[in-house]
């Protein structure tokens, strides 16, 4: 492999974020194996990637920003614009939309008050549609960030806005 | 439950590697590095009957010899753990609940094959998952089960868990690749980019789905006729209107009716079946004189559908078929990866033929326009996504046109919770 | 990537030109391929045999004998091609069109516009064409109804978001959606909903305009950047039916190929921003040209409409530019056209030039060129007109002023004796792609031979390793396999290093580059069939760059085997160098020393050649400031703002009495002088050029010139009829013939290559030449930092300035630092600051270059804004102080 090249001095990503980025870099033979790890890394620190993130990320793996921002894009958990601290991931496929999942995201909708892909005005929670999350015996399901909700019915819904409104 | 093998310890601390260890685990695994040559390691699996659990049902062992050996020459395993294909939760259900099992699974096989480095591409969305499968892994590798020489044989096996990051066609194999590779996961053109010869960084690459890691150790510890005897086994996703949804550890080839209605306790009470997806929602839908065929991979074939995925979801009379299609057509076109014209461009227009259907504004030359649209993306399309549009809507055209017609002729649907599709406000990305 | 690990990537020795280009292309194969080349499919080189002429087009494949041939009925008629060759490409043999978007002949198959069906014979679906291998008995069907019905329901989806605003859109009228539709499409579409909108005609920069809602998603545009030009410029992003062409958040796209992608573009959805909406297609006169700017002589065709040039575009060739043309031959064109052409001949009077007649303007010249002694007459330039021109001026001042102080390389200081260290590629610039070693020594690639790097990356694509050594990173480095950066001025040990003779850490001590990246990169040239190194201008232009020169010419030695190649010169200095514009070297690169050649040129003009041997640039100017020499003649040349010092060539001017010039603008040069005589340019004349290789290419006359300029020839013929020695041609024809018969092969596509680089003299004539090995580099002392300068690709020179889109691009000068000296002098990225050496001083804004070696600072060259050459001496290698004129922020 080449020699990497001389690397600019970091934007916004912090030392743990590139170290971590380097850690996976070690698990591939080639760095752009890493990419997918480091977009990871990179929105677990900012919560999503805003342009500088892209750059020090092609700059530790030593790809183009075109590459990194390209491959970024394609992925529908990388956000290239600012969502908020929480994140609900409702599942409307198939299982979900015949045992009500569209009940719950109206009850959604409703309590947040906002479109599936839009984040609400206090930046505390962005409500996306999710695909088929592979719990279908649970279903309707949906993600509140890294926690599965199973058989949510429309109160369930109701109970989860609530909650979102008052922590953090 | 004495008769399962696949399913028989899940459970929530399975992660725990001692809780593994004292149901046998690793054993096989031990057993194949000290006693069988890697050589006889494929030949049981091939013994055993064992056919990929990714959908394709390809012979498992076959899929290895492929592989070229060439001495000096790197090769890796892939294991395909990207579970998306709507109404399939076996493999996540396994990481979730035995993680050591495809773990272990994927050890036997990259020792088979003289296989050095293992990546395992996990679901993005598998937040638990990725918790459980990460310590499982961390532990395995602490007790010398990964890493350098081991158990003192002198074999090496680096295992990675790569995360995706939210896109359905990663569940294309070569997809996958790229996706693996740090890219845009386009699907490659095959000939020539058989993972088997020309896979993970341009090597030969054995791609196996997650369940299927999972049964290599049950064939190396029960030995392959035994295993075979057994069904072979295989997990069956059920869901949707019945009344105990979850995964069915069965032996293949048993009746739609049997796996609905005893083993998934059948309809909502007051319901009758309307219409099956058998495997997955790239197979066409059954309806219920379909009911008694044996789900496995050459009786659905003849009836025109396919086992896929084996994930069995069931409507009851109070589907909206046009609305179900609809979704399904959505859920095609928000996961294209938009490399091929009639995938990218049929579906979104057939989402937006839909759209104006369920919302009233249908007409009635929007029917053949519909099977017109799916026919020419039939066959055309680069890989299986595109391809997998046309068969659900073109049958539930020929068995459904009555709703289609009350769609279009009354402008409303009589069906009442399921006819808002849940997804049409959403949508796509943002 | 391992050594063997070439694949098929690679061309085998051999030629394949055909007339119309459509056949004879090397064929892409889905065989072997290589690591670089997997990303996007495969590639390959199996040539599809021509039916008209099978022992020429059979190519290199069939003579070696290694591919079989494989035989099969395309719409029932039976053909055999080499094994590998695409069904598509079989049909094509075979005169049948089958449609594509996607594919494209100089990239691999990708497969994905799915236009190209074809049915076969067992197969259970339709097959696309381009992907497709043929294979032995194979049956293919390109006409049948299901193929038909699978192409018009392809247009069909192509069609449903696709604007078909035609009317208003450039690829009217060469656009092959609207031609595949025509042909192959639905009569009319059933599509009723609401198309898919984005942001219309976003400007991607200066050059480019994008129109996402005409893309068809062919992904060409992308898949360019990634395989043919490695910059990455333009990528698809999101999915879907959300698909875009983009670059990061719209930012304007970064690439100096970026033209081609609007030619390789099946639709109208990248177009020029020089271009647009300026003509139409069947409006066009074409005409075919050479660009003139970088050196390598880039086939090209000049649209023109009325008498406007339009657009420039490539014109293939297969030895040179391929396909492809650089940006700045893309968007570079229209300088032609600006109002700032010089219309009529000019005078010094009480010290101001006054417009004049070309009687009094050519007499005047003409009386000083009688009264002034031959030794005390210098010419400068000559490179920037056709072969004729450079050949009538050395005929008219060899054989009829009588003086050899000739010297077409107005912008170095530090020539190389020409003899001995001739200028340019030795080989074929396409021989390059077939290299498995590559040098860069001091050379910035991109910046001045663009086209080069093309045949570059495609090597290293083929498994070739690259080797970078200069004091700032290139953008090309992550391409290369070991890119060093070492200090000003060490190059002589650098080399020594890299051809075995000296030893790695002692050089890696001397140069600041790593011991074990010079001692592998040494093992790589030892092990290496076919190398190439490539020394530029920053290597060759110092005080250095004599022993450079030796020590290339001992790495030669070293290396037999190797293309050991000084890149320098621009527009027709190849030309020039052949021609013999050079005080020690007459025309066919024969030394003056040659006293046969002198004879036999002495014997075809009926004039004599002067024996006595002629000043280089740095001696004519050092001649004037001592008052040796009285009339300097530039022609098409701007010494004034390229002569690396110019504090020597302001001091030389003062005591000129007579400075003539030829240009197309006042430049500063001609600013200075006592007469302008207006020229006329590359699209205004013909005949023939040189390029790089030496190969001699013709460029027709493409629009009238402004006012009174005339050509350099109808100037020297002038000048010699009126010196009493006329000369009898009257076509460039002629002029040419003329060089054939001094030249052996001369003639137009012949390639006269310069001469292999030998151990040049030790002696007076090289200006300074210190011991191979010894290092003069230059560290920071009391603050002061090493000053290197380069091209840049974009400039802002006369003629730059007069593109809109090149002056654009190019943006304003910049002193680029590395981030620790920067740090210590308190800049920061985007500051204004004072840049002084010795001998002048710039304000420039600061860049900060990771990567440039430390306790060194870049300035570029070639903006007439921030003249470098004013920082610079002839005698020293230059440091300068470096102050932020605002605080850091």
């Amino acid at each position: 492999m080449a020699l990497p090249p001389a690397r600019p001095a970091p934007r916004v990503l912090s030392r743990e974020t590139l170290d971590a980025i380097a850690a996976a870099c070690a698990r591939y033979p080639r760095a752009q194996s890493a990419l997918l790890p480091a977009l990871h890394a990179a929105q677990a620190q900012l919560g999503y990637l805003p342009e500088p993130a892209l750059a020090d990320v092609g700059d530790a793996l030593g790809l183009p920003v075109t590459e990194v921002t390209a491959v970024a894009t394609f992925y529908t958990m990388l956000f290239t614009e600012p969502v908020g601290r929480h994140i609900v991931r409702v599942c409307t496929n198939l299982t979900c939309h015949l045992c009500g999942a569209g009940p719950v995201l109206d009850r959604l909708r409703r309590g947040l008050g906002i479109r599936p892909g839009q984040t609400t005005a206090d930046g505390r929670v962005t409500l996306e549609i999710a695909e088929c999350l592979a719990a279908c015996d649970e279903a309707p399901v949906l993600l509140v960030d890294t926690d599965r909700l199973a058989r949510v019915t429309p109160e369930a819904a109701d109970d989860l806005v609530r909650r979102l409104g008052a922590d953090g | 439950m004495g008769d399962l093998i696949l399913t028989k310890h899940l459970g929530p601390d399975r992660a725990s590697i001692d809780a593994y260890l004292a149901t046998g685990g690793y054993r096989a695994a031990a057993h194949a590095l000290r006693e069988l040559t890697p050589d006889r390691v494929v030949e049981m699996v091939e013994q055993g009957g064992l056919r990929g659990r990714g959908g394709a049902g390809f012979p498992t062992g076959r899929k290895w010899k492929l592989t070229p050996k060439r001495e000096g020459e790197t090769r890796y395993l892939v294991v395909n753990a990207d579970e998306a294909e709507p109404g399939t939760f076996k493999d996540r259900t396994l990481i979730e609940g035995d993680p050591h099992a495809i773990l272990e699974g994927s050890f036997i096989t990259a020792y088979a094959n003289g296989v050095h480095h293992a990546y395992i591409y996990l679901r993005g969305e598998f937040f638990l998952g990725y918790e459980r499968l990460s310590r499982a892994l961390g532990e395995a590798y602490a007790r010398g089960y990964f890493g350098r020489n081991i158990l003192g044989t002198g074999f090496d096996l680096e295992l990675t868990i790569h995360r995706g990051a939210g896109a359905y066609i990663c569940g294309e194999e070569t997809a996958l690749l790229e996706s693996l590779e740090g890219k845009r996961a386009f699907p490659r053109q095959k000939p020539p980019y058989y993972p088997a010869v020309r896979g993970l960084y341009d090597r030969p690459t054995v791609l196996n789905n997650a369940e299927t890691m999972a049964h290599i150790p049950h064939i190396i510890a029960m030995g392959p006729e035994a295993y075979k005897a057994a069904g072979p086994p295989i997990l069956y996703s059920v869901s949707g209107h019945v009344v105990r949804p979850g995964v069915k550890e069965l032996p293949i080839g048993t009746p739609l009716r049997a796996i609905v209605f005893e083993h998934a306790g059948g309809l909502r009470p007051g319901r009758t079946l309307k219409a099956v997806y058998p495997g997955g929602s790239s197979s066409a839908i059954l309806l219920p004189e379909h009911i008694d065929t044996p789900a496995d991979f050459d009786s659905l074939q003849k009836i025109g559908t396919m086992l896929g995925s084996s994930a069995i979801i069931v409507m009851d009379d109070t589907t909206c078929v046009p609305a179900l299609v609809a979704r399904a057509v959505e859920f095609y076109r928000d996961e294209s990866c938009g490399k091929c014209t009639p995938c990218r461009e049929g579906t979104v227009w057939l989402s937006q033929i839909f759209e104006r259907i369920l919302a009233g504004r249908g007409r009635m030359e929007d029917l053949d326009l519909l099977d017109d649209v799916a026919r020419n993306m039939t066959g055309t399309c680069f890989c299986l996504l595109g391809e997998s549009v046309p068969p659900t809507l073109r049958a539930s055209l020929k068995y459904f046109r009555d709703e289609y017609v009350h769609h279009i002729k009354s402008g409303a649907c009589d069906l009442a919770p399921a006819a808002t599709p849940a997804g049409a406000a959403g949508g796509g990305r943002a | 990537m391992t050594p063997g690990d070439r694949g098929a990537g690679g061309f085998a020795e051999g030629e394949f030109h055909s007339p119309d280009g459509a056949f004879g292309y090397p064929a892409p194969t889905t065989g072997q391929g290589t690591e670089a080349t997997r990303r996007q499919g495969p590639r390959g080189a199996s040539p599809v045999a021509s039916p008209s002429a099978p022992a020429a087009t059979a190519g290199p494949a069939a003579a070696a004998g290694a591919v079989p041939m494989v035989h099969l009925t395309i719409d029932g008629h039976q053909l055999a091609v080499p094994n590998g060759t695409t069904v598509w490409h079989a049909a094509r043999q075979l005169g049948i069109e089958i449609p594509v978007f996607c594919y494209h002949d100089h990239m691999p198959p990708i497969g994905a516009c799915r236009m190209c069906f074809v049915e076969v014979e067992k197969m259970p679906k339709l097959a696309t064409s381009c992907t497709l291998e043929a294979a032995e008995d194979m049956v293919v069907r390109t006409n049948t109804d299901r193929v038909k019905q699978g192409q018009r329901g392809i247009l069909e989806f192509l069609l449903v978001n696709h604007p078909l605003d035609c009317p208003i859109c450039d690829k009217g009228g060469e656009c092959p959606l609207q031609d595949n539709t025509l042909k192959f499409g639905p009569g009319a579409s059933r599509f009723i909903e609401t198309k898919r909108t984005f942001g219309k005609h976003v400007r991607m920069g200066p050059v480019l305009v994008l129109d996402r809602e005409r893309c068809v998603l062919c992904w060409r545009c992308v898949r360019f950047g990634e395989i043919i030009a490695g910059d990455d410029a333009l990528k698809g992003f999101e999915r879907g039916y959300h698909s875009q062409i983009a670059t990061p958040f719209m930012e304007p796209v970064a690439s100096k190929f970026i033209g081609n992608t609007i030619g390789i573009c099946p639709v109208g959805a990248l177009t020029s921003g020089t271009y647009r909406f300026r003509s139409r297609p069947w409006d066009n006169r074409k005409h075919q040209s050479v660009c003139p700017h970088c050196g390598c002589g880039c086939a090209a065709t000049l649209d023109v409409r009325g008498n406007d040039l339009a657009r420039m575009r490539a014109r293939e060739h297969p030895e040179v530019n391929d396909i492809w043309l650089c940006d700045k031959g893309f968007f570079g064109y229209d300088f032609t056209g600006s109002a700032d052409r010089l219309r009529t001949p000019l005078v010094r009077e009480g010290g101001r030039l006054r417009d004049a007649g070309w009687d009094e303007a050519l007499e005047r010249v003409a009386g000083a060129l009688r009264g002034t002694p031959p030794e005390q007459i210098g010419v400068i330039g000559g490179a920037g007109g056709t072969n004729e021109d450079a050949y009538l001026l050395t005929r008219l001042f060899r054989g009829v002023v009588g003086t050899n102080s000739i010297d077409f390389r107005a912008d170095t200081a530090f020539p190389q004796p020409a003899a001995a260290a001739p200028w340019g590629l030795g080989r074929p610039i396409s021989d390059v792609e077939r290299a498995d070693v590559i040098v860069l020594l001091g050379c910035d690639l991109t910046e001045e031979y663009p086209i080069v790097w093309l045949r570059v990356k495609k090597a290293v694509d083929g498994g070739a390793r690259l080797v970078i050594a200069n004091p700032w990173p290139l953008e090309i480095a992550r391409w290369a396999r070991h890119s060093v950066t070492y200090r000003r001025g060490t190059e002589p040990a650098v080399l020594a290093a890299l051809s075995g003779q000296g030893a790695p850490d002692d050089a890696a001590v001397r140069s600041g580059a790593e011991a074990a990246v010079l001692r592998d990169a040494a093992a790589l040239l030892g092990g290496a069939k076919q190398t190439f190194v490539l020394a530029g201008r920053t290597a060759l232009e110092q005080p250095e760059g004599a022993a450079v020169a030796a020590g290339l010419a001992a790495l030669r030695a070293a290396h037999p085997s190797a293309t050991v190649s000084l890149l320098r010169g621009r527009g027709n200095a190849g030309g020039a160098q052949a021609l013999g514009l050079l005080p020690d070297m007459l025309p066919g690169y024969r030394p003056l020393t040659d006293a046969r050649a002198r004879a036999s040129i002495a014997a075809l003009w009926g004039r004599p050649v002067p024996a006595s041997p002629g000043r280089a640039v740095r001696e004519m100017l050092g001649a004037a400031r001592r008052g040796d020499l009285r009339l300097l003649y530039v022609a098409g040349a701007d010494p004034a703002t390229s002569y690396p010092a110019a504090g020597a060539w302001r001091a030389a001017r003062e005591r000129l009495g007579l400075l003539v010039v030829h240009d197309a603008f006042l430049t500063q040069t001609a600013a200075e002088a006592d007469v302008v005589l207006p020229v006329l340019t590359y699209a205004e004349t013909a005949g023939t050029v040189g390029n790089l290789e030496g190969r001699i290419q013709r460029r027709d006359q493409a629009v009238l010139g402004p006012g009174e300029a005339r050509s350099d020839s109808a100037i020297f013929t002038a000048l010699a009829s009126r010196l009493g020695a006329p000369f009898a041609f009257s076509s460039w024809e002629e002029v040419s013939s003329e060089i054939a018969r001094l030249i052996p092969g001369w003639a137009e596509d012949a390639r006269i290559a310069p001469p292999p680089i030998t151990a040049p003299p030790s002696g007076a004539d090289t200006p300074r030449a210190s011991r191979p090995g010894e290092a003069r580099g230059a560290d920071a002392i009391d603050g002061a930092l090493a000053l290197v300068t380069g091209a840049k690709l974009f400039d802002r020179s006369a003629v730059s300035l007069r593109c809109p889109g090149i002056r654009a691009l190019a943006g304003e000068a910049f002193v680029a630092l590395p981030p620790d000296d920067a740090a210590r002098l308190g800049i920061a990225d985007g500051d204004l600051c004072e840049v002084r050496s010795g001998r002048g001083a710039l304000r420039l804004a600061a860049r900060i270059w990771s990567g440039l070696h430390p306790g060194h600072a870049y300035v570029p060259l070639g903006f007439e804004a921030a003249p470098v050459a004013t920082l610079l001496g002839e005698d020293e290698a230059p440091f300068v102080t470096v102050r932020a004129l605002v605080p850091a922020r």
